[in-house]
């Protein structure tokens, strides 16, 4: 629906296209308008979610009064256009120009990947050309592996939808065309990082130019059942759909022409717990553990079926329900809604994508959240928006967006939000309270403490001055913060003061879901059951615990998305054992399946009664979203109430901060092949000389009782004295780190 | 020959030969005189005469009319269906399967099962190839949908064996790369037509 391009004026129109009458809106290009009335004309380079290219020329019209043909990808229709799609002259133009596309084109149809799929293949069909009438001297075009994709230059059809996606969508700016007429070709700038995001470029690949190298040669597109679902990593919810073959997922596509999916979400897909069967023994001592056990604990790895189910047991037995991460995200939210007067956040990704200034706080975006990050720099590219990062660490994948960053040290987050709320809302009329609490800040001490100066919180309250269109995200560095609190209160102000498009980006997994589902407590008593944590009693869908639970590819059920909304998610490999739902029907709380909870989700949280089956789950033909159903934002009490600022407890030498590596999230993404990731403590040279470490020694240190054994490595790219430490290879306790992300290195090295 | 004659579905008209059998006996009396007739004339050393005659031919001058069954085999039909052969390129001995997949798409018992893989080469490599025998009705599809030529029906028509899999596994149908000179194009289905070289365009890569 690109309204990105569209400055829409609202003013309504009415053209005329094949003798059809249309009202419409001043602003729309011809063809966008002719696709909202299913006015079918042909096109090889459009892609809808990026500015038009305009490379094939497939999409001409002749328009009445106007001399040739024009692009209808291009060209905005007026008011009483009258519009032609198809004549004899624009047959003939479009049967030239794919005349033109097979020249030379290998006729390798019977081995290439995207035969059955390809564009080329079936506009060449559409338009009759029969042989390959021209020719060209051919030249030497050698395949290319480019790590998770390859490309084969002699396929490629130069539609620069790759280059394009790679620029405005995700933002790695790896692709570039190299021009030189008959012989340009794409090339990888920067085939060192290997960026799993060019399986995005990959996915809008019209022929089989550019296809994921797991992928490649391994079956034929035709013979894949495709299973919509959506993707379980982070919170995202992204829309995918398995591609399965003799109960095998051979690949992840997404509905590339609306959507966008990580690298995560297209490679991450073989977790699945496989060759499990009923044992009903284990099964028999699970019943006992949740008859003798005070607790349930479990990760955000889980559905909001299953999140009910647990609230259900929890409702009939009293058992207090453990999940840390959600629990802080409850808190914070609940924070967050008694200053907002409303349940859940304003913004969303579109949102995030139109608009002009946006702040970054707490999360390391391109690690934490990939799709936002997308979004983002979709805004950075069509609007040019200023993008303020702060955080205490610098991220040089984000250097082609960020226009400011402001840095601040670790544990500083309440100082710096109080600093950037006062700065922002100089201006604004508030109530009184409010007003006489950003009045009492001792900025100077604040500022001196966090580090962030006053000069450059100005800079960015000036870049806002001229502008509309504000979107804050918040990372889950404040969730587990100790004040987290305290400052989801002071960044809401900005919400409903200054009207922020604002977006709490949600901890990995469905922690959402479960933050509005589960009456969570905060810690675990007596005899505890753990689902995908250890615990007394271990459920685990890695198939290492005392019972096999399904993993999220093996269960349906829907997931809440940290765009608002509850997606439904499908079976795409079978499974075998029990599930959560025979042991809770064991246990007296009988629905025969896990999806009959779906329309039981509680109302008061915004959820709607609609039964699994009745979820739809599609775009339609102009990219506007029918997945699932966007959820109610609720009423909450309103209590804008501050507290002082505590004081700053800084972080003195060296510091680790939990962030796994791009494209993983959990124990599950690290049982992923196609995800490789070695996983150390990468830390800069600085920190090797505060902590006198050596590059490649290993050490040993704990963090919320986890036994860390890693080596450190040195990564002349970052500055400061904070490490990056992953927790994604640490299986089921990795959901035991709850505790804030930045923490002090207390170590020993190995062996001694 | 036309085809005519075999359209032609009036049994009645055509010419067909009546052979001269010669009257049955009727009564009791003719059948005794017949049985007596047969007995004194010696019929039976013609007929031991004749099998004498064969049995000299065979022992002395070396010409029988019996094949000796496992040990010979009589020719069959080019165009006869029985266990698949892969074939390979005689130039560079590689086999010729480019792996595509139609024949296991096409294959109507569904017996057919392929893998494929992305070689170190950069090319599609057939990774896994097996063909049901217990299923396959030797139909010829996977050789006719084979743009290749690469599988083929083959003149292996005897189908025992203590394991199926003894038939199925892709080495054992591709031709010996040492007995490459024996390969033989296939005449069968699915075959190049007689005048293939009629149909034959030049490419537009010639320059």
């Amino acid at each position: 629906m690109s309204q990105h391009n569209s400055i829409n004026k609202g003013k309504a129109i009415t053209v005329t296209i094949d003798g059809q009458k249309i009202q419409s809106t001043f602003g729309k290009t011809i063809l966008e308008i002719a696709r909202e009335h299913e006015v079918y004309i042909p096109t090889m380079c459009y892609l809808t979610k990026v500015q038009p290219i305009g490379a094939c020329r497939m999409c001409v019209v002749e328009v009445e009064g106007v001399e040739g043909m024009i692009l209808s990808c291009q060209e905005k229709a007026t008011d009483g256009a009258v519009i032609r799609t198809n004549n004899q002259a624009l047959h003939q133009e479009r049967q030239n120009i794919m005349k033109l596309y097979n020249v030379n084109h290998p006729l390798e149809c019977g081995v290439c990947d995207k035969s059955g799929e390809c564009d080329l293949q079936n506009k060449t069909m559409e338009f009759g050309v029969a042989e390959q009438a021209f020719t060209a001297r051919d030249q030497h075009r050698p395949i290319e592996n480019w790590g998770y994709v390859s490309y084969d230059p002699s396929l490629c059809i130069m539609c620069e939808k790759c280059v394009r996606v790679s620029t405005e969508i995700t933002g790695d700016e790896a692709l570039k065309v190299k021009f030189g007429g008959y012989g340009s070709t794409i090339v990888n700038t920067k085939p060192e990082q290997n960026y799993a995001s060019l399986g995005e470029a990959a996915a809008v690949c019209p022929v089989g130019a550019l296809v994921d190298t797991s992928f490649k040669y391994t079956t034929n597109a035709w013979e894949l059942e495709k299973i919509p679902s959506a993707c379980p990593h982070c919170g995202g919810g992204c829309q995918m759909t398995y591609e399965v073959k003799n109960n095998k997922i051979y690949r992840v596509t997404n509905a590339y022409e609306f959507t966008n999916l990580c690298g995560a979400g297209r490679y991450g897909f073989d977790y699945a717990n496989e060759g499990v069967t009923q044992d009903k023994e284990a099964f028999s001592h699970a019943i006992e553990a949740f008859q003798t056990a005070k607790s349930i604990h479990f990760s955000s790895q889980i559905s909001n079926e299953e999140a009910m189910i647990l609230q259900t047991l929890k409702q009939t037995k009293g058992y207090r329900l453990i999940s840390h991460e959600a629990r802080a995200y409850q808190k914070f939210m609940d924070a967050y809604s008694s200053v907002t007067g409303k349940s859940l956040y304003s913004g969303s990704l579109e949102e995030i994508a139109q608009s002009r200034v946006i702040i970054v706080m707490g999360s390391r975006l391109n690690d934490d959240a990939p799709s936002v990050k997308y979004h983002i720099n979709m805004a950075s590219k069509w609007h040019r928006a200023r993008v303020a990062y702060m955080h205490p660490i610098e991220d040089r994948e984000l250097s082609g967006i960020v226009t400011q960053f402001i840095k601040y040290e670790a544990g500083s987050e309440e100082g710096v939000a109080a600093l950037l709320v006062s700065e922002l809302l100089q201006a604004v009329e508030l109530p009184k309270g409010v007003r006489s609490f950003l009045d009492d800040l001792d900025i100077g001490n604040l500022s001196a403490e966090s580090n962030v100066g006053e000069e450059e919180l100005e800079m960015l309250s000036n870049s806002l001055q001229k502008k509309s269109g504000f979107s804050l995200v918040i990372g889950s560095d404040l969730y587990a913060h100790p004040q987290a609190e305290q400052i989801a209160k002071i960044l809401a102000l900005l919400e409903t003061f200054a009207d922020f498009n604002v977006v709490c980006v949600p901890p990995a997994g469905n922690a959402m879901g479960i933050s509005l589902i589960c009456d969570l407590d905060d810690e675990a008593e007596g005899y505890t059951v753990g689902y995908n944590v250890p615990a007394d009693f271990t459920l685990s869908a890695l198939g290492d615990g005392d019972l096999d639970m399904p993993a999220m590819n093996q269960q349906e059920g829907t997931l809440t998305t940290l765009n608002k909304r509850v997606v439904p998610m499908h079976v795409a490999l079978p499974y075998g054992g029990y599930t959560l739902n025979d042991i809770a029907n064991a246990l007296g709380v009988v629905e025969e399946y896990t999806i009959d909870y779906t329309p039981l989700l509680p109302q008061e949280r915004g959820f709607q009664s609609v039964a699994f089956d009745d979820l739809p789950d599609y775009f339609d033909s102009v990219g506007r979203e029918y997945r699932g159903y966007p959820l109610r934002r609720i009423k909450a009490s309103v209590d804008r109430k501050f507290e002082e600022i505590t004081e700053i407890d800084g972080f003195d030498g060296a510091v680790v901060y939990q962030c796994n590596p791009t494209e993983q999230f959990s124990a599950f993404t690290a049982k992923c092949d196609a995800l490789k990731s070695e996983s150390f403590l990468v830390g800069s040279e600085q920190f090797a000389t505060a902590t006198k470490l050596q590059d490649g020694e290993q050490i040993i240190y704990t963090i919320d009782g986890v036994v860390f054994d890693r080596v450190f490595k040195i990564d002349t790219s970052m500055k400061g004295t904070i490490a990056l430490n992953p927790t994604y290879d640490k299986g089921l306790s990795g959901a035991l780190l709850s505790s804030y992300r930045f923490s002090r290195l207390d170590f020993k090295r190995a062996g001694r | 020959m036309g085809l005519e004659q075999f359209k032609n579905r009036n049994v009645g008209t055509q010419n067909y030969k009546t052979l001269d059998v010669g009257v049955s006996p009727q009564t009791g009396m003719e059948r005794f005189k017949q049985v007596a007739k047969r007995t004194v004339k010696g019929e039976l050393f013609v007929g031991l005469g004749v099998v004498m005659k064969a049995m000299v031919k065979a022992l002395f001058a070396d010409d029988m009319h019996t094949v000796k069954y496992p040990f010979e085999k009589m020719p069959i039909s080019p165009r006869y269906r029985a266990i698949h052969d892969m074939l390979r390129l005689l130039e560079s001995g590689h086999y010729r399967c480019i792996g595509c997949g139609l024949c296991e798409k096409i294959c109507i018992s569904n017996c057919i099962t392929m893998d494929t893989r992305y070689d170190e080469n950069q090319r599609k490599e057939v990774s896994e190839y097996t063909i049901n025998f217990g299923r396959c009705i030797f139909c010829g599809y996977c050789a006719e949908v084979c743009p290749e030529l690469a599988i083929v029906h083959g003149q292996r028509y005897e189908t025992a064996s203590e394991q199926r899999a003894s038939f199925s596994i892709f080495e054992d149908m591709l031709s010996p790369v040492d007995q490459l000179n024996l390969q033989q194009e296939y005449q069968g289905f699915g075959a190049v037509s007689p005048n293939a070289d009629e149909n034959i365009k030049q490419t537009p890569l010639a320059y």
